[in-house]
């Protein structure tokens, strides 16, 4: 069953330091936008790697944009680097990035980010600032939209609106 | 005077539905996790409606 939410769970549970970005980020902060992918910015040390393998290790996580999907299991191996991880799994598409277009590195981005409860668990999300900034470097035409709609919830926050953040 | 942010009049310009940011905005950040995940199901059921009625049609002429 597909289910990014589940995703999310197995991360914070597994441990490794994470900053949820783009659409789904933009989802929790209130955008009416549908994406069908988690992505995650991750400093993707060998060990963040490995907490990556246990957090998705029954769900069948596969490099999806390789040719024969290889297994995430099994590659890359314990003693090579990556800079980005772009998983398919059970519970659905997870896009592990080492840096953000417009923003940079996760120092970059955890230093503005916002920690929110999620499920009994806290997870840092990109603030919405920085994902703006992101998605108009981004400048496809989607993003622009996103940008636009992302503008228009921080008016609201800034009017006051009021917002239910439990 | 609520929406005359110019940051408002462009995304209602842009089609945006400002009332559905309202009423994004009133949820706590689960609600909003289970919203989008209902809201996926259905995108991906559709996609998948979508894959199964393309699937059952003859090829076209020019595909023969």
């Amino acid at each position: 069953m597909k289910s990014l939410n589940l995703l999310l769970q197995r991360l914070a549970d597994a441990g490794p330091e994470f900053v949820v970005i783009g659409g789904y980020a933009g989802v929790l902060h209130g955008s009416s936008y549908v994406t069908n992918d988690l992505d995650i910015c991750v400093v993707l040390t060998r060990e963040n790697v490995a907490k990556l393998r246990t957090a998705f290790a029954d769900l069948h996580p596969v490099h999806r944009l390789t040719h024969r999907k290889l297994s995430f299991a099994g590659y890359p191996p314990a003693d090579q680097e990556v800079a980005n991880l772009y998983l398919e799994t059970d519970g659905g598409i997870v896009d592990v990035l080492g840096d953000v277009l417009g923003i940079g590195d996760y120092a970059s981005l955890r230093r503005h980010a916002v920690e929110i409860p999620l499920f009994g668990r806290r997870c840092w999300v990109m603030s919405l600032e920085d994902l703006i900034r992101s998605k108009e470097a981004l400048g496809r035409e989607k993003d622009l939209l996103t940008a636009k709609e992302l503008r228009a919830i921080a008016a609201k926050r800034k009017q006051g609106k009021p917002e239910n953040i439990s | 005077m609520e929406q005359t942010d110019p940051a408002l009049e462009e995304a209602r310009r842009a089609g945006i539905d400002l009332d559905l940011l309202d009423s994004n905005l009133a949820l706590t950040y689960e609600e909003r996790a289970l919203r989008h995940e209902s809201a996926l199901e259905v995108v991906l059921m559709l996609k998948e409606a979508r894959a199964a009625y393309e699937k059952s049609q003859p090829p076209s002429p020019e595909a023969r």
